[in-house]
């Protein structure tokens, strides 16, 4: 049976999902993991991260991630009028998101075969990808791998989720 | 014997085309002409050698842009780190160096002893630029991988039959297809003057990315079960491209059109990959498509916004157009392309009418992001495309 103590560590150590806080620990974990990056090579993007029903009320909610050669440099919630800033946008339900992060958990960092950033996201459900620019747009798959590699450190994070 | 006298007994090459008598003695005499003129070159040298005299000429830093140092960014010392030294960054509208001299430096006094590259026939700068261009040079070389090492190739698991053919059918078709993005970038490459260093060693990196994805693909089909068929609706849709008449309309077949379909082709591959092998190729795979799809938009971009009759350049690229999508389409409607696609989407060949629906589906977001790529680059398609906005499929 878990003691009290350890209970309450198993709480500080969990982070909510959708939250700055989350991200933020990716970006952590993405400079711990610099080895990794640096063989994938640098990335440049702005991506915005949605979870259309993850805000109060079950409004939209976002994180802006600024990713500059092997780091992700800037982790900032989005808000409305911001869509120009960020090169392209992956949206989701919380469910969606929540499966995808539970998946990569459950494989220790490596989501099975329907669970890639590119499976979710090709058809263009359960997530959608978008961007006014298909330039801006096209980064997500020049720096697919990385994006990839940015998510699947979430396998060493407690995550929790809300709604 | 003289270095003169030696120059007088070296006799022309063999010549491996075929030539009339006519063009025989030009050609004699053309050789001759070079001779002399480095022959020139080597006895001034051997005079000096011999007479134990050093020049020193070239630590004379008057034309130069010497000391003005480049200094590293965080990423190193990237090209545009070292365009940004005065005397280094200005790429000329138009070439007029035709030798191997590089760009800033001291040159211009030695031109008249200087060979002229006849190959050298892209002079604009605008017929093979883009805007990206260095980023994308330094993007590719920071994102380059090894198929033989990256590849969890120990973990290659076997498929039911038909998975396994049509994954190889699949593989097939991207070996067959994946050397003619090399072999158009070779056949311009040495058309481009030097003073397009920029432009040149991308396409460098684009001939690299496009052998390891022929040689990733055909190492994936023989480690499954072999190369399966080739197909003529490929093939013509290859020749198409490397007989494009000038290198923009090329570009835009090859990178803005074929790449973009054969970049959704590698997010299908990743999508409907059976195994965890599959998808790290086509992962891989997908991220050198795009950026070899971004040049072919800031490519044609840059022609069109610079061209000196606009109206014009865009209605001759709507000619090429015109032709170039039905060509390509004569690939993308082929069995061996078109029915392993749909059996790995759906699951197997039992499923494969399943697998044809997501592929119309496919196909209609193509066709879509093709067309915003082209009014990415001022090119506007949608009035006149003639490639169908749905699958062909059933629609007779």
């Amino acid at each position: 049976m878990e003691t009290q103590e350890e209970q309450s560590k198993r709480a500080a150590a969990t982070i909510a999902f959708p939250s700055i806080e989350w991200f933020r620990e990716l970006a952590r974990l993405m400079r711990e993991n610099r080895a990794i990056h640096e063989h994938l090579g640098f990335v440049d993007c702005v991506a915005r991260f949605t979870v259309l029903d993850g805000g109060v009320a079950g409004k939209p909610w976002s994180a802006i991630v600024t990713f500059e050669e092997f780091e992700a440099v800037e982790v900032i919630e989005g808000s409305d009028g911001e869509d120009g800033r960020a090169d392209f946008t992956l949206e989701a339900g919380l469910g969606s998101w929540r499966e995808m992060i539970e998946n990569i958990a459950r494989g220790r960092g490596r989501p099975d075969l329907t669970h890639t950033l590119n499976y979710l996201s090709h058809m263009g459900t359960p997530f959608r990808l978008w961007s006014d620019d298909p330039l801006r747009r096209d980064l997500f798959f020049r720096y697919n791998q990385s994006l990839q590699e940015f998510f699947d450190a979430s396998a060493g994070l407690q995550t929790i989720f809300g709604g | 014997m003289s270095i003169a006298s030696k120059m007088e007994t070296l006799k022309p090459l063999p010549t491996f085309n075929p030539m009339n008598e006519e063009q025989v003695a030009r050609y004699e005499a053309e050789f001759r002409e070079h001779c002399n003129k480095w022959g020139e070159i080597l006895e001034r040298n051997g005079e000096r050698m011999k007479r134990g005299e050093y020049s020193l000429h070239w630590m004379n830093t008057e034309g130069a842009n010497w000391g003005r140092r480049a200094k590293p960014s965080s990423r190193g010392l990237t090209y545009t780190d070292v365009n940004n030294v005065a005397g280094y960054g200005v790429v000329p509208e138009r070439a007029s160096c035709l030798s191997f001299a590089p760009r800033g430096s001291v040159r211009d006094r030695y031109a008249a002893e200087m060979p002229v590259v006849d190959d050298y026939v892209l002079l604009d700068r605008d017929e093979s630029w883009a805007d990206n261009v260095v980023t994308l040079y330094e993007e590719a070389k920071a994102r380059q991988w090894n198929a033989t090492r990256d590849i969890p190739w120990s973990e290659l698991e076997r498929l039911p039959e038909d998975l396994e053919k049509a994954t190889c059918q699949l593989c097939t078709f991207l070996t067959e297809v994946e050397f003619v993005a090399g072999d158009f970038p070779a056949k311009w490459i040495y058309k481009i003057p030097q003073e397009f260093l920029e432009v040149k060693s991308f396409i460098v990196t684009q001939m690299m990315d496009e052998a390891r994805h022929q040689e990733v693909f055909r190492k994936r089909a023989i480690a499954g079960g072999g190369l399966l068929h080739a197909s003529p609706g490929f093939e013509w849709a290859l020749k198409a491209i490397i007989d494009a008449p000038t290198h923009t309309m090329g570009t835009f077949l090859l990178n803005l059109l074929g790449e973009g379909l054969v970049l959704t082709v590698f997010r299908s591959g990743e999508m409907i990959a059976k195994t965890h092998v599959d998808k790290e190729i086509f992962r891989r795979c997908l991220q050198d498509e795009a950026r070899h799809v971004s040049y072919g938009v800031m490519e044609l971009k840059n022609y069109l916004d610079h061209a000196a009759d606009r109206d014009k350049a865009v209605e001759e690229m709507h000619r090429f157009a015109d032709v170039g999508e039905q060509v390509i389409l004569t690939a993308f409607t082929e069995s061996a392309l078109v029915e392993p696609i749909a059996i790995l989407l759906g699951g197997g060949l039992d499923k494969i009418d399943q697998g044809m629906e997501g592929q119309g589906h496919l196909w209609k977001a193509s066709i879509e992001e093709y067309l915003q790529r082209c009014e990415r680059a001022g090119f506007s398609r949608r009035e006149r495309c003639t490639l169908p906005p749905e699958s062909m499929w059933g629609r007779s």
